[in-house]
Formats: structure tokens, sequence, C-alpha cells
């Protein structure tokens, strides 16, 4: 298992994966990304949860903020943000894939 | 880009007012970097919910993180230099409050030596132990202020007004707490003891240490008593304590807006790390004497209410300069820590 940035991450580790994971497809600014990950993840991230992310995502320089004439300040994913989301998902992909391997082997497929 | 699914009402005086209210629990530097985004986005949440505790308490929750994270208290990385410059500042301000309390307990011991020898091992041995490490306190404290009030001195004088200010408040606090010490120490209940065979502390230190934590006392929960003391003593104890914080409060903004050479950070680090190791044996030395005394016993030796407190708040102050302290290892280590390599 790999470590990346985002173990550091402690209990942020969740709501940065989402952030990071909206951003894949695109910038967006703090409500937007509050609506996608509500519609693909069925998560309401609350709006301090969202910015202590958002900063300790920022300061990591996974993300970076887009400049705008908007008070409203679209963040996109940078390099090091995409290789970190790849490797993370990818971890998480593995321990998805063991616990459904075992389920049903000793359960049975659903 | 737009504002998805937000009406338009989020935009009224009051969701504003309630959104800036909510803003200020994050600390002046975050708001500056995010306040104008993140009222946006409150103000988005209001006009979809316009009522929501768990909201209220999210954002007071995540700005009260934000203050610690300043504060250099949560392992959250800010930048290296601001993350030890911030730590150093915390623990600067959790030493002073806990050398202020250590103050005040060896200044009652000394008193009480100047006019008979203790009677138990647990008092000679606290107060030889507090004795020695306020000493080491008090020097270490010496040497970290006067490279920094003669950096800020040359920064000022080349013209860094933002310096001005917490300069001055640190200046006229300190002069404040010297003279008001200095005027309050003639009352010093060490003079004229007539057993002073066992001078731990030099009687004119003994007496400013005591004038200057006056204020350190369990009188407070006796207002009969207290209003029998002289008006200016009372007022003397109220004002000693702010003339404390207004020093504290001067140095640490002078410490985190001081444009700090590498060198000197690093002497301060130093610095910074031998007072939180010496306030361990400080601490050891109070609770000897506190927590070694037998109950029961009289006398000029006998702790009391307020040297408990005292101890509690002291182990506190402590704790909060060991993490500080851990704060300054951490930034350190990354500092000097080699880049990681690119993938």
């Amino acid at each position: 298992m790999q470590h990346g940035p985002l173990v550091t991450f402690g209990r942020y580790a969740g709501p940065a994966t989402l952030i990071l994971s909206s951003l894949a497809d695109g910038a967006k600014h703090g409500y937007a990304l509050t609506k996608d990950i509500e519609q693909f993840a069925a998560v309401r991230l609350a709006p301090g949860t969202l910015y202590e992310a958002l900063s300790r995502l920022e300061g990591q320089g996974l993300i970076v903020a887009v400049p705008s004439d908007d008070r409203r300040r679209p963040y996109q994913l940078t390099a090091a943000g995409a290789q970190a989301l790849r490797a993370h998902l990818a971890d998480q992909r593995r321990v998805a894939e063991v616990g459904l391997r075992r389920l049903s082997k000793t359960w049975g497929s659903a | 880009m737009s504002r998805a699914g937000a009406p338009g009402a989020a935009d009224s005086p009051a969701a504003r007012r309630r959104a800036r209210r909510l803003l200020r629990w994050y600390p002046p530097s975050w708001r500056r970097r995010y306040g104008d985004e993140f009222a946006e986005l409150l103000l988005a949440e209001m006009a979809e919910q316009p009522s929501s505790h768990r909201r209220t308490v999210n954002v007071i929750g995540n700005g009260l993180l934000a203050r610690l994270t300043e504060a250099g208290l949560t392992s959250h990385d800010l930048p290296q230099a601001d993350q030890m410059r911030a730590a150093l500042a915390t623990l600067g301000c959790a030493l002073a409050a806990f050398g202020a309390f250590a103050v005040a307990m060896l200044a009652q011991l000394a008193t009480g030596w100047q006019w008979t020898s203790p009677q138990s091992g647990s008092a000679t041995a606290g107060t030889l132990i507090l004795a020695a490490a306020v000493a080491c306190l008090a020097l270490i404290g010496a040497v970290a202020v006067i490279p920094v009030a003669w950096l800020t001195a040359r920064a000022i004088a080349a013209g860094q007004a933002r310096l001005v200010r917490p300069a001055a408040l640190a200046g006229v606090s300190t002069a404040v707490l010297v003279v008001g010490t200095r005027h309050f120490q003639n009352g010093w209940p060490g003079t004229g003891g007539t057993g002073a065979h066992h001078v731990v502390v030099p009687g004119g230190l003994a007496a400013f240490a005591w004038a200057s934590t006056l204020s350190v006392s369990s009188y407070w929960v006796h207002p009969g008593l207290l209003a029998q003391f002289p008006l200016p003593e009372v007022a003397w104890m109220a004002a000693s304590p702010l003339a404390l914080a207004g020093v504290a409060a001067g140095l640490v903004m002078v410490v985190r807006r001081l444009d700090v050479p590498a060198r000197l950070l690093r002497y301060l680090t130093l610095l910074a790390l031998a007072a939180s190791l010496v306030a361990v044996p400080v601490l050891v030395g109070a609770a000897s004497w506190v927590l070694g005394h037998g109950p029961g016993q009289a006398g000029l030796f006998r702790p009391g209410l307020v040297n408990g407190a005292g101890l509690v708040i002291m182990a506190t102050a402590l704790v909060v300069a060991l993490r500080a302290a851990s704060g300054v290892l951490r930034a350190r280590q990354s500092v000097s820590a080699p880049p990681a390599p690119s993938p």
C-alpha cells in the first residue's frame, strides 16, 4: 500500500479525496464543489470542512486557485494532485477488490 | 461560473451580516486569503437552507481549528517559516504565563526564607529547584529578547511602520511593569526579617518578584479582605497582569511581523526548546512544594489554594508550550529536509 500525501490529512482525507475527484473533470468554486460532491457521492460537505480540506490541499500543492474577477474563486487540480488522487484511488480500489472477493467467497454473490 | 441553484435572497443584508459574524471565528490571515470566497459559499448555503445549527457548529469548529493552526498548535502545515514563527509565538505566550506563576511561587517561598528556615524537605527542595530553574528561564528570556529588540529597532528605523504599534505596546507595557513593580516592591514583607540565614534569592530580586506578581493572590476570592487593602495596591494587582499580557502580545506581534533572518530564527528555536526543557524542573520544584507539604502545617511555607490553582495553570501552560515546541521542531525538520525527488 502506498502512502501518498492524502494519508497525512487525517480526518480530512475523505473530504480531500471527494474534492480532488470533483476537480478531476475541471475547475470548480466552493458551492459548485459542494453540489457536485453531493450528486456523485451523496455526501454534503459542510462549508467549514470543505474549506479546511481546500486550504490543506492548496498548502500541499495538490490544487491551485484559478485567477478570477469573481468573489467565488475556482480551484483546479495540479499535476501533483492528479498523481496523488490516482495513487489514493488505486489503493482504495485494491482494498475494495479484496473485500468484495472475500465477501463473494464466503457469503456468495449478491 | 454561476452560483448553481442559489437563489438571490442570499444576498440580503441580514444574510451578509450572519456570514460576516461566522467568518470572525477564523483568524485574520485566513480571512484575508479565503474570506471573500468563503462568505460567498455561506451565502449560497444560506439561500438553500436559511438556518442550520450543524453548519454553524461546523464553521465555528473549523474556525477555531484554523486559529490553533495559525498558533502552530496543530500538525497542519503552514508555510514553514510562518509555522515556526507561529509556534515560537505560542511557546513564548505559554512560557510567559508559566513564568508568572512560577515567579509568584518563588517570591512567596523566598519571603518565607527571609524570616525562617523551612521545616519541610519539600519546601527546601522546591525552593532550590525553583530558584535555579527560574534563573535559567530568565536568562534564556533575556538572551532571546535582546537580538529581537535590536532587529526590531533597526527595522523601524528603516521605515517598517507595521512594527511600530506592537513594539510600542511591548515597550510601554514593559515600562509600566517595571515602574509599577519598583514602586510597590517597597512594601515587600521580607524586609525586616531577623532569621535571614538562608537567603536563596537576593532581597532586591525577591522584592521585585513579589511586587510583579501581586496579582497571583487568593485575596481575589475574599473581597472583604481585599477591600481593606490600599486602593493603589488593588489597582496594581489588576493592572500588572494586563501589563504582562501587553508585553507578551507586543512581542508575539513583533515576532509574527518581523522579517527574522534564518540564522536568528534557528537561534530563537534553540532557546525556545531549551526554555521548554528548563520549565519541566520548574514544575517539578513547584509540585514538590505544593504537593509534598503535609496538610495542617501552618506557617510561611504553607501552600494555599492559589498555589494549587497555580500548579494546574503551570501544568497546562507547559503542555501547550511542549506542544508548540514540537511544532517548532516539525517546522525546523521540514526546513532542513532535502527536497523530495521528482517522480
